[in-house]
């Protein structure tokens, strides 16, 4: 059960979870350390992003999405999807490249309502969707390893930082594999071996087994976290294409326990028109 | 290789599915090797070696661990340990070999090294032999549903720890689950938590020992495959030890007045895995077998 109770985007179609009256005890309130401070004593958002131990951005902390509305933290009883959970290249101007078959494809999702989207069977919703989920996620900036851990069904991914090349030829992911290196401040993921089936967010663009994907990820000061994602699919699209999206970080919170597949009502509902 | 591989990814519903085997092993990470193993002169990894210390001293938890029956002579004084104490998992020939010594494992039964079994409190008797009559069906894990923290301590698929200066991290690769245990200083919230699955943990150092306590679980939890029961009103201590380079040693005690007469303390040995990595696994993926689990 959403415990962070919300306008979540649960299915297809809009689900509206009521609104629960109250937050239970978890650990909501725990302060956040070494959080910089404004002479008010207002956590300082815009002050410089904390550096790890080898003088690199510190990506570490736990981070929500851009909503539709105006942002109301994590204690908010009216928690929002964003635009990019329902369209990620909502932002570019002419939308998607599509291969022919791939715009067919994603007029058939939206008629079915897309009934389809395999996060409405509580499957996995990959690696891009976590940027644009609306759940939120912890970042463990470590020396060998970027861990991300979602709050929606208590999940993980990994990007490896020790140098390993990306594997030939691996069986397919709902994650992919992700390696990263530094440029600069920003820190660079390519990621390959996605499955042939993934939707990138509920109007049901592709992301194809051929997809090879970019993200770059910097931290341009103490309260955001931005991520260039550049989608090299050309089984999907004729081109390349790039969005950037924006992350708040969310102090003084923690993870819920969340698990989708927990009392699942919704799916034998789902049809197309 | 491969046996131990189609082993631990096909061992997960209530009812043993025996998956066939695959016929080759699928390339995920290749082979990497993991830095900093110690090696004996012939190469191999040294699994006696020094365990190695975060910056401030303390044993470093962060490794993959694989379940791994201890030797007798290294068990915990005064703890059992369920199962054959041979070190070696056997060569299983046939569904029954399987089944018998899954039946004797912890994972299935945590009572089973205890001479008169788990101290129930006669409700939960009657739940155990109850579940147990069902065929286990309602297992969570059964569901791909979150098995809690005893049945991933004892699951057969490996764990990996992330050992932070704040908060220590596992990660499960059955079901790609995570569990947190805060080591920052904050408190265990108040009995009016939401219970959750995993429960909420915080830990602190006791010498070379991590002392996890963990309250704040769902009621009637289930702690192995026979259903053993869990409690809301369960604390769990856990004390890790990494005694070496390639084990780590858990002593389990489960103090739950509601379900149990009595405190009751189990020991959890695992191995390190080098050279390797989690795969992703996801239960639900093309799930079959919900519809069949059915009560004798």
């Amino acid at each position: 059960m959403p415990s962070r109770s919300c306008l979540r985007h649960v299915a297809a179609a809009f689900i509206l979870a009521a609104v629960q009256p109250a937050l239970f005890a978890q650990w909501l309130d725990y302060p956040t350390t070494g959080v910089p401070r404004t002479p008010d004593g207002k956590p300082n958002l815009s002050a410089p992003a904390p550096r790890t131990a080898d003088g690199k951005p510190d990506l570490s902390g736990m981070w929500g999405w851009a909503t539709i509305g105006p942002p109301c933290g994590a204690r908010c009883t009216d928690l929002q999807i964003g635009w990019e959970f329902l369209n990620i290249a909502r932002s570019l101007k002419g939308g998607l490249p599509y291969q022919p078959w791939a715009a067919e494809l994603v007029k058939k999702r939206r008629a079915d309502n897309a009934k389809d989207d395999p996060n409405v069977r509580c499957m996995p919703r990959g690696a891009l969707r976590i940027w644009t989920d609306d759940y939120y996620k912890r970042i463990f900036h470590t020396p060998d390893r970027l861990l991300i851990l979602t709050e929606r069904n208590m999940q993980y991914r990994q990007i490896m930082t020790d140098g390993r090349p990306l594997p030939v030829d691996p069986n397919p992911t709902w994650n992919g594999y992700s390696t990263a290196k530094w440029e600069g401040d920003a820190m660079v993921i390519h990621t390959i071996g996605f499955r042939d089936d993934l939707w990138l967010d509920s109007d049901g663009n592709p992301l194809t087994n051929a997809a090879k994907v970019t993200e770059k990820i910097r931290r341009p000061n103490y309260g955001t976290l931005e991520v260039e994602i550049t989608v090299d699919d050309p089984k999907a699209y004729t081109a390349p294409w790039t969005v950037t999206l924006h992350q708040p970080l969310v102090l003084n919170s923690e993870l819920l326990d969340y698990y989708c597949l927990e009392n699942e009502r919704d799916f034998v509902h789902m049809v197309g028109k | 290789m491969p046996t131990t591989f189609a082993w631990r990814r096909s061992f997960f519903a209530a009812v043993i599915m025996m998956a066939a085997p695959p016929a080759a092993l699928f390339a995920q990470w290749p082979s990497y090797p993991t830095p900093g193993v110690p090696r004996t002169p012939d190469g191999k990894p040294n699994l006696s070696a020094p365990a190695p210390k975060t910056p401030d001293g303390k044993p470093d938890l962060t490794g993959i661990w694989e379940n791994f029956r201890a030797p007798a002579q290294t068990a915990v004084p005064n703890v059992k340990t369920a199962g054959p104490n041979d070190g070696v998992l056997p060569v299983l020939q046939t569904n029954n070999d399987f089944l018998a010594l899954v039946k004797r494992s912890p994972f299935w039964n945590l009572g089973s090294s205890f001479k008169d079994g788990l101290p129930f409190q006669p409700w939960a008797a009657e739940l155990h032999r109850q579940r147990v009559a069902d065929d286990n069906k309602d297992n969570p894990d059964a569901h791909c549903l979150p098995m809690g923290m005893m049945q991933f301590h004892n699951h057969p698929e490996p764990r990996k720890m992330i050992q932070t200066p704040q908060v220590i991290v596992i990660l499960y690769e059955a079901n790609a689950g995570i569990r947190q245990i805060f080591t920052d200083g904050r408190p265990l919230p108040g009995k009016d938590a939401d219970p959750w699955w995993y429960g909420y943990s915080t830990g602190h150092w006791e010498g070379d020992t991590l002392v996890v306590q963990s309250a704040g679980f769902r009621d009637l939890g289930w702690l192995d495959v026979e259903g053993s029961p869990l409690s809301d009103a369960a604390k769990i201590t856990e004390r890790y030890r990494r005694p070496d380079f390639g084990h780590l040693e858990i002593e389990v005690t489960i103090d739950d007045p509601k379900a149990y007469t009595k405190p009751w303390t189990v020991a959890v040995h695992q191995r390190i895995m080098v050279d390797t990595e989690l795969i992703e696994f996801v239960c639900q993926e093309n799930e079959k077998d919900a519809p069949h689990l059915t009560a004798k």
